[in-house]
């Protein structure tokens, strides 16, 4: 048996045997190959493969934020190695044959790399978006306030609603931020949280907007961090400047209200008592730092069962929303370590529904400038150095590869951010300016860039795997920046074979969409 | 002309070499002087020993001052993951025996004083700090 085979995670099915079976008749010499019968039992699902025409009664959308075709491909390595394997051919949740797939172009209206608002609000809406902008048509302008007006689009949340479906959201980052605020807000900013500019009158802030879509019946369920944004300046860390106590308003209307694991366990999961939990002032911890707050697999959980009661079915949205925060920190163990809990999130989303009746979606909504180095054996820690290929046998070598500058270096690196091996040179002692370009002579007058330089260093294996470690990078910046490569998105369940090929991003809406209202038609 | 030619192996990486203080005990990691939120049981045992902590200096809140922020990780400043400047919560508040010599936020270095526990919120600034390394040094 090769080690770190297809096989723990491909069921050998009589249908295989017996098509690996008659190409053997056919003579060849690898038909006895455990990859060819794997490849022979991966034809077979797909040739067994079924359209489901069944309306969705319920829509779940899971976003890792950052999470593109390449971070997808760290997380896999990474999950599959710390259960003990080589980590290359681990099986994520929906890397199986019955998950439809597509690749997803993620640019926004004005910008070839896009950011999470306008992205998520693609989906959300079924139109791309501004740069910045949350849910606005295309002649809005991000930051005016007087383009609101007469821009604001419907949302599918507000589709499900009108249909009396439920809706929930769940978010590891702040519920007012980009990827949640999707699901109910309208917005010229994205950063207006807790208060718009103050000749604004046309919107109102995305905390108080949630609130209102509480009251008004669009949204049931909303469990993240954020705390901050609904509570008045010197109340509890509180940032509202306006004085009002959104916490306070959402429990007048009856919302259920949590802060911690023991008051989320304490939750009524009814289906009908409002539930707004918000576990940070900000952003919820990363997972492995995570103390006294839920899992995103178990707020999915708790999500789901709570929406399930409502018989004419539900749209779930799930963010992984610190898979791209730490990746702007430059830090790819957490970016992995978040990526985990997401996965698991998956799963459990998966168990707990039936195909029949859900469509799950699961996608990004940009990549990063994240970028794999070469050539490395099998097993390469993909948080750690690249080893050499093992002339025999599969697993890497131990001597680890070498630059050209006799240094070792990582599987994975950033080509942006704080890790970057290029660093500020600062003044002499008395001085009291560093140098510039200008006084070298490289550049003109007008700019005065400070002087960065740098070069790699011997780095461990111990080093490169330590949590804290950040990648080595290449441009100096203060934080790492998205990238307008694809990303992947996978579906289960009513019409998720309308995912195929390459697709733009605000197709997904349309897909769920149809899923949800047009099938049934 | 660059005093501090921060592109020597040695200096120029994250948790690569540190670059100038060195005690008796090697450094400790930031991380283990914390539980969550809370004080260690390590850091219980530290209070009022002069230690030596691996970490980065934070860009200073204010020039010349004797005061600085030492973070675990490069603090990095996301403008996607926030509106304005967040500082994580397991950081220790540096009270130095000079005026602060700036070194970049992507450096590693090495502080050493003397550890100190309890709210203090700095008269300067107004940060408010649980953690500190008081008659400090670093490099």
């Amino acid at each position: 048996m090769l080690k770190g085979d297809p096989m723990k995670t491909i069921s050998v099915s009589a249908v295989a045997l017996l098509a690996a079976g008659a190409v053997s008749a056919q003579g060849l010499p690898q038909a006895d190959s455990d990859w060819f019968v794997a490849g022979e039992t991966t034809i077979q699902e797909i040739l067994d493969r079924q359209p489901n025409t069944n309306t969705a009664r319920n829509v779940i959308l899971m976003v890792a934020d950052g999470n593109g075709v390449g971070t997808n491909y760290a997380t896999r390595l990474f999950m599959g190695q710390q259960e003990g394997g080589l980590g290359e051919d681990y099986v994520l949740p929906f890397e199986t044959t019955d998950w439809a797939a597509a690749l997803v172009k993620t640019y926004n209206i004005n910008a070839q790399t896009p950011d999470s608002a306008p992205t998520a609000g693609a989906m959300n809406t079924g139109v791309k978006q501004r740069f910045n902008l949350i849910n606005l048509g295309e002649e809005a302008i991000h930051d005016d306030c007087s383009t609101v007006e007469g821009n604001e689009l419907t949302l599918l949340s507000e589709m499900m609603t009108e249909a009396g479906r439920s809706v929930g959201i769940v978010s590891t980052a702040r519920v007012t931020h980009a990827t949640p605020a999707a699901v109910y807000a309208k917005t010229a900013n994205r950063n207006w949280e807790d208060s718009v500019p103050e000749d604004c009158t046309a919107q109102a802030d995305i905390a108080t907007q949630l609130i209102d879509a509480m009251e008004a019946g669009i949204i049931d369920l909303a469990m993240g961090g954020g705390a901050r944004h609904f509570l008045p300046e010197g109340t509890d860390g509180g940032r509202r400047t306006d004085g009002v106590n959104l916490v306070e308003r959402a429990t007048g209307l009856g919302a259920q209200w949590a802060t911690n694991t023991e008051e989320f366990e304490g939750l009524t999961l009814d289906g009908e008592t409002p539930i707004l939990a918000l576990f940070e002032d900000s952003h919820m911890q990363y997972e492995y730092d995570r103390t006294d707050e839920p899992s995103i697999s178990e707020m999915t959980a708790a999500a789901i069962e709570y929406l399930s009661q409502n018989e004419e079915g539900y749209f779930l949205e799930v963010e992984a929303g610190r898979v791209d925060h730490a990746s702007h920190a430059g830090n790819l163990f957490r970016t992995l370590t978040d990526g985990a809990a997401f996965m698991e999130a998956v799963a459990t989303a998966d168990e707990m529904t039936d195909d029949s009746d859900t469509l799950i979606i699961v996608t990004a909504d940009h990549e990063h400038a994240l970028a794999f180095n070469g050539y490395c054996g099998r097993g390469s820690d993909i948080t750690g150095l690249c080893y050499g290929i093992a002339q025999e046998g599969i697993e890497h070598t131990d001597e680890p590869n070498l630059g050209s500058d006799g240094l070792p270096y990582t599987v994975a690196g950033f080509l942006n951010g704080a890790g970057s091996v290029l660093v500020e040179q600062l003044p002499e002692e008395g001085e009291t300016e560093a140098p510039t370009e200008t006084e070298t002579g490289e550049a003109s007058p007008e700019e005065s860039a400070p002087i960065y330089s740098g070069s790699r260093s011997e780095l461990t294996q111990e080093e490169a795997t330590d949590p804290d470690y950040l990648q080595q990078a290449l441009i100096p910046m203060s934080s790492e920046t998205h990238s307008g490569e694809d990303v992947a998105v996978y579906a289960k369940g009513p019409f998720a074979h309308l995912f195929d090929g390459t697709i733009e991003q605000n197709v997904i809406f349309h897909v769920m969409n149809h899923a949800a209202f047009k099938s049934a038609e | 002309m660059l005093r501090r030619t921060f592109l020597t192996a040695a200096a120029a990486l994250p948790l690569a070499g540190r670059a100038v203080a060195q005690t008796e005990d090697a450094p400790i990691k930031l991380r283990e002087l914390y539980e969550g939120r809370q004080l260690s049981a390590l850091g219980e045992d530290l209070l009022g020993e002069r230690i030596t902590v691996e970490g980065y200096m934070a860009p200073p809140l204010k020039a010349d001052s004797q005061f600085f922020v030492l973070t675990k990780m490069p603090m990095a400043v996301c403008p996607f993951c926030e509106t304005s400047a967040e500082w994580p919560d397991d950081i220790v508040a540096i009270y130095t025996k000079r005026t602060v010599d700036v070194i970049p936020f992507n450096v590693g270095i090495d502080t050493t004083g003397i550890l100190e526990w309890g709210e203090y919120r700095d008269p300067d600034t107004g940060f408010v700090s649980m953690l500190r390394l008081t008659d400090a040094t670093y490099g």
